[in-house]
């Protein structure tokens, strides 16, 4: 109403100026029938009220859909009148958006080629790292160990690309199942087993009660630790020779938590460290810091619905505890 | 002994599978032409199949469902993917178990005998015992048994394994990392010690034999075995 008051504004006022310039000529020109005047100018009124109400009622759609703001996409293609500028009005829409959906398609398109082309190569990258590793088995040490070690390096580095790719589409990639907490520490300590051994620290667990199990999607929090467990033992190496696991109870909710005697994080960075390709005073320090570890633990972590905690201390150092809600934690049920 | 058929499109990574499976004592055959993998398995009648997924022509799924066809012996799938849904295409297909890339020999090996003992049964399977020789000293890793000079001493897990790593190795050196590794099981956490007093037991055992000095030390890099012992004569 607003918006077609203000667009209708002038012709008001030209409508009311030419109904005082017709009445001062008729005045001046001598006839002095004042009723016979006021009348013909009431007429000119009439005529122009129902001009503008019509002309509102025929368009208020129109002028709705001008004032309103938008909610989707899609809300641009409501029709909004058979005036003929709404028509107009409806017909650039479309093309407009037309257009723009074929264009969002076109980048869904490249993103998801992308997508795909890195998956592949990743996993193609996969068998020369298998024939390097084992073509190092064969040599004399260190050079095989050394060897060992930078392809366990790519291989990391290849995972986290997989990892990040696939967090995308972590929505179709979930399978929510009950994990037992020891095993899954079990399994991924086997894993990493060379890491431990040639940063010479080395795991150690304990859980406050058997059989601490939750509801989680195992193969993401295998990851997760796998970054935790990393991070603690990177930061340990040469100042402490373990790191401590623990799995515990804290009024329900069920504790995994990581926990080294390392460097710590300087209070400085402790806020950004799950930030993308944020890497820290830390970071620059040691090598082979991406800054994406922790972003995608969080990620990971606000999709499953855990939560993360993080104590540390400079020279003391760093807790990680991953929290899974009463609802999650499925011991004892 | 058994034959264990290799498909994998890779000609090095097929290679290292051959020598490590022919080192365990069975038959390795690697397939080379890889449209006529059926045509090999008919002519080879193999006990197990090492299948790569991502092969030219036609994918390793597509060969499990035509051995399947004819034959029930095991299919171990070795891929790239480590995808869920990948494990249970391969399950869907045909196969019995999945190994994924890069692959540790010594899990190729247990997922082969297993397999072998699940489809043929433990003692059905003729295969000779395994036994590492070195100079006249006698490894047998299955029974954790160790001979020289018709003399016999018995080792525990631990000792064994690193024997075997020792006299694998020979005469280059095992290196301390391969040797901790060994030593890591899923239920205790090794570290550095365990490496040492198992080290000193190992060198205990091969004293009560007769042998001294013959696990040397090599710093920042691991352990040698050298033959200082007399060979007996054969």
């Amino acid at each position: 109403m607003r918006l077609f008051l203000k667009e209708h504004a002038l012709l008001i006022v030209v409508q009311l100026i030419q109904f005082l310039v017709i009445f001062a000529v008729y005045w001046m020109g001598g006839s002095r029938k004042l009723l016979l005047g006021l009348y013909s100018i009431f007429l000119g009124v009439f005529f122009l009220a129902c001009y503008l109400i019509y002309h509102y009622m025929s368009r208020s759609r129109f002028y709705k859909k001008l004032c309103t703001e938008l909610a989707d996409m899609e809300a641009v293609l409501e029709p909004s009148g058979r005036a003929p500028v709404a028509v107009a009005l409806d017909q650039v829409l479309k093309d407009q958006y037309r257009l723009y959906t074929k264009q969002i398609t076109e980048a869904e398109e490249r993103q998801e080629g992308h997508l795909e082309f890195m998956d592949r190569w990743v996993h193609q990258m996969k068998t020369p790292l298998s024939v390097i590793e084992l073509t190092a088995q064969n040599l004399d040490e260190p050079d095989s160990s050394s060897l060992r070690e930078e392809t366990e390096q790519l291989q990391r580095g290849l995972n986290t690309v997989l990892y990040m790719a696939r967090l995308r589409t972590i929505e179709k990639d979930f399978h929510i199942k009950p994990v037992e907490l020891s095993k899954l520490i079990q399994e991924v300590n086997m894993e990493h087993r060379r890491y431990y051994i040639r940063s010479g620290v080395y795991p150690q667990f304990s859980e406050s009660r058997p059989g601490i199990t939750v509801e989680t999607d195992e193969k993401w929090l295998f990851f997760i630790l796998s970054q935790l467990i990393y991070n603690a033992v990177k930061y340990s190496a040469g100042k402490s020779d373990h790191i401590q696991l623990s799995v515990y109870e804290r009024g329900g909710f069920a504790i995994l938590e990581v926990s080294d005697e390392g460097i710590g994080i300087p209070s400085a960075d402790r806020k950004r460290i799950y930030h993308k390709f944020f890497t820290g005073s830390n970071g620059r320090k040691y090598r082979e810091s991406t800054g994406m570890g922790l972003y995608l633990v969080k990620e990971v972590c606000t999709y499953l619905g855990h939560g993360i905690e993080m104590e540390s201390e400079v020279s003391k150092g760093t807790v990680f505890r991953i929290v899974f809600k009463p609802s999650q934690n499925l011991t004892g049920m | 002994m058994e034959k264990i058929m290799i498909v994998e499109d890779d000609p090095k990574l097929a290679e290292h599978l051959r020598q490590f499976i022919a080192k365990y004592g069975y038959e390795p055959v690697v397939a080379k032409d890889f449209e006529q993998v059926i045509e090999l398995f008919h002519q080879e009648q193999p006990q197990l199949v090492l299948l790569d997924i991502n092969l030219p022509m036609f994918d390793g799924y597509y060969w499990c469902r035509q051995i399947r066809l004819v034959s029930i012996c095991p299919v171990i799938f070795i891929s790239a993917r480590t995808g869920e849904m990948d494990q249970v295409m391969a399950l869907e297909n045909g196969g019995d178990d999945f190994i994924t890339k890069p692959f540790h020999p010594d899990i190729v090996m247990a997922k082969i005998r297993s397999q072998l003992r699940r489809a043929y049964g433990a003692y059905a399977a003729k295969q000779a015992e395994r036994v590492l020789e070195t100079a006249g000293l006698q490894l047998f890793p299955e029974r954790f048994e160790l001979r020289f000079h018709e003399q016999t001493v018995s080792l525990t897990k631990k000792e064994t394994d690193i024997l075997e790593s020792l006299m694998e190795r020979h005469p280059r050196v095992a290196g301390r990392e391969d040797l901790l590794e060994k030593l890591w099981d899923e239920q205790t956490f090794v570290d550095e010690n365990t490496l040492n007093v198992n080290m000193a037991r190992v060198r205990k055992k091969l004293q009560e034999l007769g042998i001294e000095q013959a696990v040397e030390t090599v710093r920042g890099a691991g352990y040698r075995l050298r033959t200082t012992w007399e060979e007996p004569d054969a």
